[in-house]
């Protein structure tokens, strides 16, 4: 049996997707325990010097991630998806972003309704903008839409003007 | 059929085995008995496949057959078949477990067998009810005037118009005369109800009687409207239809046609059902479902599977060419083929428990049937299939093949979709307009902006309806259903 950890519905083994939600199933059912490289981010973070006592970082499973609202000094913490939807709700659209910005002013900052996702994946995470009307920048540079960038811990990126940081807690 | 041997009639290999003829046969019965089709043609179908089966299913007179059966000419079948799987390997599980697998049929790159078109046999059949009125009806004229124009001499038309009832507007013979054919369809004039038997029957008394091996025999329907009571009839006119090889197609203009009914109808003669919205463009639809006919190398390809034991193929879609879901019961009819292209078939197996002491298991088999029309005679082709896979005690650590995954992620959103919908014919509206939703995120998400705008509408037309509107629900149907192209999906 899958349970799909985005809405808690059963399907039975061997399903790709949820046919309730549609969440994509294929990440989770593979072998947990991948390990990924350390990257050049990982390195500036810990330190450049420990390269000798190099420490292979925890799979994006085993760490969790939040997002700090860099402006208002918010942190959502991001549990139990694979992949979150970010975006705004607003009253006359019945869209649903995972991770709703209305709260934190979203729309006085240029956040879409649908604007961009983060899936988790290598080294922590995948940001992808939804061709979005103010656009996502990452670092300062602006992203293709509909193109997968890795991101990682400290990393800023801004929904349109709204800046954002991913935090990844051991 | 003068030439045709018992094997050709069942549809199977030479090398069938006793089961195979046995499920081939009753397949056709079931089809054919004459208790429950009455029509013309087809009683005498039904004797030759009884008179096969009878040879073929004594072990005795089988030999003495197969003894004086003249050596098999040498075909090649001019497919080539890719499977795909979602994994490598099955695993021996206490519960049962779900198994896709992707089915390429593709033309062998050397044929060069049918490199001129196919002549056509079709009927036109264009309803003239009241709402066909103006530039409806207008456009269609126009069209039905630009086809007589460029039909070739090889070609056979006919054009039916029908409201209450059918009228032979243009006989295949006509076709001589062809200013005082472009007359008749100038002076078409729209007025009364939508009575789709009436017209169907008589499209195809025209293409039956003109039936040939050498062409693509079809019935293109045209209509707006709804047709009540003779849902049956039609049935059983499609019925017919497959059984002698000719297809049904329709363009349903507008928002007020019966989706649901004229998909039935078309699918089961493999033909293909094309929704064309308010203001779009019905004349490109029309030349393009001729120009589909046209280039088909061939119709109505059709696979008779049987799954193992404690296997059912829980449902399975077309991808290519023209998504759509297919009726999951053997004869699977699979369609039209392209004459340049490829065709795609998804299936999804339910294995509710995998036999002891196997090291491989055989899911699925069948065996697949192509006619090809040619100028000189239609040649059957035979293709064996067979799904399986090795059983493992670990489960695979590979990743589905991206063919099968970028299918499934558009199938689940069309799979989404029909849930939404099938929810709200059973007036859970909470769980239509959720599943709406969750519809509309996923299609954002994939760039498809004006079709999740489409979703979006929907929603708030639920909200104050408690219904789908009726352009909406065949705008998101046949909407989702065209994400299905592998074409689209790689993007």
């Amino acid at each position: 049996m899958i349970i799909c950890p985005g809405c808690g519905n059963k399907e039975m083994p061997g399903a790709l997707f949820c046919k309730e939600c549609g969440t994509q199933f294929t990440n989770i059912n593979r072998d947990p325990t991948l390990t990924i490289p350390s990257s050049l981010a990982d390195n500036l973070l810990n330190g450049q010097s420990n390269d000798s006592e190099h420490i292979v970082p925890p799979t994006p499973d085993d760490a969790s991630l939040s997002l700090f609202l860099v402006e208002t000094g918010e942190v959502i913490p991001m549990e139990g998806l694979t992949e979150y939807t970010l975006g705004r709700s607003a009253e006359d659209q019945p869209i649903l972003p995972d991770i709703d910005l209305a709260p934190y002013h979203a729309y006085e900052y240029g956040v879409s309704r649908l604007h961009a996702s983060i899936k988790i994946g290598q080294p922590y995470a995948i940001l992808t903008d939804f061709d979005s009307a103010n656009g996502t920048q990452l670092n300062g540079q602006k992203l293709s839409p509909h193109k997968p960038y890795p991101i990682t811990h400290g990393d800023i990126f801004s929904l349109g003007k709204m800046k954002i940081q991913l935090l990844v807690n051991r | 059929m003068d030439d045709s041997t018992f094997y050709d009639r069942l549809g199977l290999p030479r090398d069938a085995t006793p089961e195979e003829i046995k499920h081939a046969y009753r397949q056709l019965v079931l089809r054919l008995h004459p208790d429950t089709n009455v029509n013309k043609g087809e009683t005498e179908l039904f004797i030759d496949i009884q008179q096969a089966f009878e040879r073929l299913s004594d072990p005795k007179k089988k030999a003495d057959y197969d003894q004086q059966l003249p050596p098999e000419p040498k075909v090649i079948s001019p497919l080539y078949l890719n499977t795909y799987y979602s994994q490598p390997s099955l695993v021996r599980l206490s519960e049962p477990q779900l198994i896709y697998g992707l089915l390429e049929l593709n033309i062998q790159p050397d044929t060069n067998l049918w490199v001129t078109s196919t002549p056509l046999n079709i009927s036109l059949v264009v309803d003239c009810s009241t709402s066909m009125q103006g530039i409806r009806l207008d456009t269609v004229k126009l069209t039905a005037i630009d086809i007589l124009r460029q039909l070739q001499p090889d070609d056979i038309f006919s054009l039916v118009k029908f409201n209450d009832w059918a009228e032979l507007l243009i006989t295949p013979g006509s076709l001589a005369d062809l200013k005082s054919a472009e007359m008749k369809v100038q002076l078409l004039q729209a007025g009364g109800g939508t009575e789709i038997f009436k017209g169907l029957e008589m499209g195809f008394s025209q293409v039956d009687q003109f039936r040939s091996n050498q062409r693509i025999n079809h019935i293109i329907l045209i209509t707006d409207g709804r047709t009540y009571g003779d849902e049956t009839n039609c049935e059983k006119l499609a019925n017919q239809s497959s059984a002698l090889g000719i297809g049904i197609s329709a363009l349903g203009i507008g928002s007020h046609w019966n989706d649901k009914f004229l998909d039935h109808i078309t699918s089961k003669t493999g033909g293909i059902c094309k929704f064309i919205p308010d203001g779009g463009d019905i004349r490109n639809s029309i030349l393009e479902e001729i120009a589909r006919l046209g280039s088909s190398l061939a119709e109505q390809i059709n696979l008779n599977y049987q799954t193992s034991q404690d296997v059912e193929l829980s449902s399975a879609y077309r991808l290519q060419p023209d998504p759509s879901p297919l009726d999951p019961v053997s004869p699977l009819i699979l369609g039209y083929m392209p004459r340049h292209g490829t065709m795609s078939l998804l299936f999804e197996f339910v294995i509710k428990e995998i036999p002891k002491n196997v090291t491989q298991f055989v899911i699925a088999k069948g065996i697949l049937n192509i006619e090809i029309p040619r100028h000189t005679v239609r040649t059957k082709y035979i293709n064996r299939i067979v799904f399986d896979r090795k059983i493992t005690t670990e489960p695979a650590k590979e990743a589905p093949p991206a063919v099968i995954l970028n299918a499934m992620m558009m199938l689940s959103i069309f799979i989404m979709q029909e849930r939404a919908r099938d929810e709200m014919s059973k007036g859970d509206f909470d769980s239509a307009t959720r599943h709406m939703e969750k519809l509309a995120t996923h299609l954002l998400q994939k760039g498809e902006d004006d079709l999740a705008q489409s979703v979006l509408n929907e929603v708030t037309y639920i909200r104050h309806n408690q219904s789908f509107s009726e352009e909406g629900e065949k705008l998101i149907k046949y909407g989702t259903r065209s994400l299905l192209l592998p074409a689209r999906s790689g993007e």
